[in-house]
């Protein structure tokens, strides 16, 4: 008994700060085995990479707390950079095709919302379902080979720096700030928290808890969409797979950063510092020269490590 | 059959049990009692082997025992029923009971033939007809019940102990369950009965143990007890102590619900609340009590009838137009629909009433602490302050965090489903002095309650229902066991 009182502290500890303890030690590690790794330039890239990823993961905390999941987010980037070089691709279309972009992920965070709420479907099936859907109305779209060009605009948000600090990342910190102020100091935040943290309740409460959990789905899919815009400018080709594995890696990004899949437990920065994880962990690979499949394995190693430590969490 | 001598057990920072003792005898019913924190848990773990007494012995069956494990405990013949059964949802009732003893057959394969025999003559042993080859999923609580006794009886269960077995079913389920275990005694199986019911304590058990405090305070004969005597062993003080005095004048009429109907569970009920008074609505469950003060509250559809109240009629409800109109509603499921778990005692205050701790939507999280402090010395709610969580809290704290919130938006009426479920006896005693407090300042309380004491004790006016209709409204004199039992269980009485 002795034994574990003395425990617990340290288990504390370890939950509480056990995503910075290795975050800092993957980087550690990495800075010794590879001094590049800490070279401007490296930093430069790896925030610039971290940005599209970053977004998506406030977009997906959100669906998270409220019970959910989002799997559709992908396909909604990828379409939206589909749809970016749709125009002449010049700076003139900047504005229309943010329009259309964001409507697709919005329209698509709506349709989610819409069936997980009021039919009552599984959040797994039916991001599942809009994330195929969508895909396949692209593939229509496009015909297999999409072209044209990224308006210029997008590739300096997506690709450029301002005195080292990229312009993606930017629009990452401001976003992450305006939505984390929304969850922590407004009364919408402490709704998404009662809905996720017991639904029934927060109904009985007064909370409209299926327009809080339709919103989420319809932030998390606007967001996807404005990630999905960014990311074609960090590539600068179209690609059918824009955004490919996001929708498991925000996931794991969110959960690594303790948010509870149980819902009503976590936050944003919480989900980005594991988002951090992940890009350090890729960025890591590469610098040490290992083979590119070793980002894969790694990456499960690094699931199973914050699983272990958050298990016991709820 | 069992005998427990001098056993003391600590967990880091808590004396869970100070040199307790229990004897029971084979082919007796014995009850054991006491407020939450007593040790009952604590002693039933010991004996089941999930716990190690750091003092004392346990003798069982005539040898003293040292279990260093649940299986082991099992293996001597112990069994003991949990509150939260131990089913498996999508397997049979024959696979369920046979669970870790599976029949074996050819090629040690499963012979399924024989696990279905067998689990019917385990159920026929129990006179209950439930089909072995049924998924548990699909059965009803009560009958789920009757498998997790069948599991006990294959292993030739010489001690079986239920932990608060009638907290899940009711009614003649209840009787049936009784009928059972007296058939069990009358085999010869010792029994440790586990519950908050008295009264069914007295229908069942032949002796009664006492503990306060994690320690032992008596065993006595039942038939030589009588029912205050048992609540002063428990709480220290005396039963006339728990209610507190009726109201002689209620006011005006502030609800009146008119013919409400609710799909397949209520009929056209009609009731009046009053300013100043404790009406109760009993019956037996499942009767629709439950479902009417939903309907009232906007937590059910109304199909039928109307909602009366501050001089506006409405005919459909949200909860959130209710709490606007000054209706509170306490569920009976605490854990399921009343509080979010994994938050704080202040969030879980402020929850119906955001308004009060934000302005033009940003919430103020000083002004939420203030409230909670406050509320918690208001309710004398035991908890770590306002950001400790309510998961940990015992039931009487936790019903606590649910009327301070409640009355604190409640303007007109608070509906209380259930109040004391699962809160022991000096928590209820509180309950009740909180619930006529809340009347006195002029609320209009509404309580449904399944303990006939509560409501005789308690209310001003009571409504009776069952299945699904209003069948009596009493008063005063007319409030007595008898009555309300008529008109729960028979025809329109009125």
């Amino acid at each position: 008994m002795a034994h574990t009182e003395q425990m617990a502290p340290a288990r504390d500890i370890l939950r509480t700060y056990g995503i910075h303890i290795v975050l800092a030690a993957l980087i550690g590690v990495t800075a010794i085995l590879s001094p590049a790794f800490l070279s401007g330039n490296n930093i430069s890239n790896m925030l610039l990479q971290a940005a599209p990823l970053g977004i998506v993961v406030i977009g997906q905390v959100l669906v998270i707390l409220v019970r959910g999941l989002d799997l559709s987010v992908a396909s909604v980037m990828a379409t939206a950079a589909v749809v970016a070089t749709t125009f002449s691709g010049q700076d003139s279309d900047a504005f229309p095709v943010f329009v259309v972009a964001m409507l697709i992920g919005l329209a698509t965070g709506l349709v989610n919302g819409l069936l997980i709420t009021k039919r009552n479907v599984s959040p797994f099936l039916v991001t599942l379902a809009t994330m195929t859907l969508l895909q396949g109305m692209r593939f229509a779209y496009t015909q297999g080979a999409p072209s044209g060009n990224v308006p210029p605009i997008y590739r300096v948000l997506g690709s450029q720096t301002f005195y080292g600090v990229p312009y993606n990342l930017m629009i990452l910190v401001v976003l992450a700030t305006v939505f984390s102020v929304l969850l922590h100091k407004t009364t919408y935040g402490r709704q998404v928290y009662l809905t996720g943290g017991n639904p029934v309740m927060a109904r009985l409460v007064g909370i409209h808890a299926d327009r809080i959990t339709i919103a989420s789905y319809v932030i998390s899919g606007g967001l996807a969409a404005l990630a999905g815009l960014i990311y074609s400018g960090f590539v600068g080709i179209v690609d059918n797979w824009v955004g490919r594995g996001f929708e498991l890696d925000s996931i794991v990004a969110a959960v690594m950063g303790g948010v509870a899949l149980s819902g009503g437990r976590g936050t944003i920065l919480g989900g980005l510092f594991g988002a951090a994880i992940l890009v350090v962990v890729f960025n890591a690979v590469l610098m040490l020269g290992m083979p590119i499949e070793f980002q894969i394995i790694i990456k499960g190693i690094v699931i199973i490590a914050a699983a272990a430590i958050y298990v016991r969490r709820a | 059959m069992l005998t427990i001598s001098k056993v003391s057990k600590s967990f880091p920072g808590v004396k869970a049990l100070s040199n307790v003792q229990l004897e029971v005898k084979a082919g007796e019913i014995h009850a054991l009692v006491g407020e939450n924190g007593a040790g009952k848990s604590t002693l039933t773990r010991i004996i089941a082997g999930v716990h190690k007494p750091d003092e004392g012995t346990i003798e069982f069956d005539g040898e003293i025992v040292h279990w260093d494990s649940p299986a082991a405990a099992k293996a001597a013949g112990i069994h003991v029923i949990y509150q939260e059964f131990v089913l498996f949802p999508n397997l049979t009732v024959a696979e369920n009971i046979f669970l870790g003893h599976e029949r074996r057959g050819f090629l040690n394969g499963i012979d399924h033939g024989r696990t279905r025999q067998d689990a019917l003559d385990l159920l026929n042993r129990l006179g209950v007809s439930i089909d072995p080859d049924a998924l548990v999923s699909e059965l009803s609580v009560a009958d789920q019940q009757m498998v997790e006794i069948a599991k006990a009886l294959v292993h030739k269960v010489k001690l079986l102990i239920l932990d608060e077995p009638t907290a899940v079913i009711a009614g003649h389920e209840v009787e049936l369950l009784f009928g059972r275990l007296r058939a069990l005694r009358d085999d010869g199986v010792a029994i440790i009965y586990i519950s908050h019911r008295l009264e069914e304590i007295f229908d069942l058990c032949d002796r009664v143990t006492v503990f306060k405090d994690g320690q032992f305070v008596a065993t006595e004969t039942l038939a030589e007890m009588t029912n205050d005597r048992l609540v002063s062993l428990m709480v220290g003080r005396d039963m006339s102590e728990l209610f507190p005095p009726k109201s002689s004048a209620p006011g005006p009429v502030v609800l009146t619900a008119t013919n409400i109907s609710v799909k397949g569970r209520v009929h056209s009920a009609s009731l009046e609340l009053r300013a100043g008074e404790i009406t109760a609505l009993s019956g037996m469950v499942g009767a629709g009590r439950t479902e009417l003060a939903m309907a009232i509250f906007g937590g059910l559809p109304m199909i039928g009838g109307q909602v009366a109240i501050g001089g506006e009629t409405f005919t459909r409800m949200t909860p959130s137009l209710a709490i606007e109109k000054g209706i509170g509603l306490l569920t009976e499921d605490r854990k399921g629909q009343g509080l979010a778990m994994l938050t704080d005692v202040a969030t879980n205050i402020s929850a119906s009433d955001l308004g009060s701790v934000s302005h033009k939507g940003w919430l103020n999280h000083g002004r939420e602490k203030e409230i909670a402090v406050s509320e918690i010395a208001n309710y004398r709610i035991a908890c770590r302050g306002p950001q400790g969580a309510v998961l940990t809290m015992s039931g009487g704290n936790q019903q606590k965090v649910l009327v301070a919130r409640w009355a604190r938006t409640s303007k007109k009426v608070i509906i209380m489903d259930e109040p004391t479920r699962g809160v022991d006896v000096g928590a209820k005693a509180e309950i009740y002095r909180i619930m006529r407090d809340l009347a006195d300042r002029g609320l209009a309380v509404l309580m449904i309650s399944s303990e006939m004491p509560e409501v005789i004790g308690l209310a001003d006016r009571v409504y009776v229902m069952r299945e699904g209709v209003i069948t009596a409204e009493l008063r005063g004199d007319e409030i007595a066991e008898n009555r309300i039992i008529q008109a729960a269980t028979q025809k329109r009485a009125s």
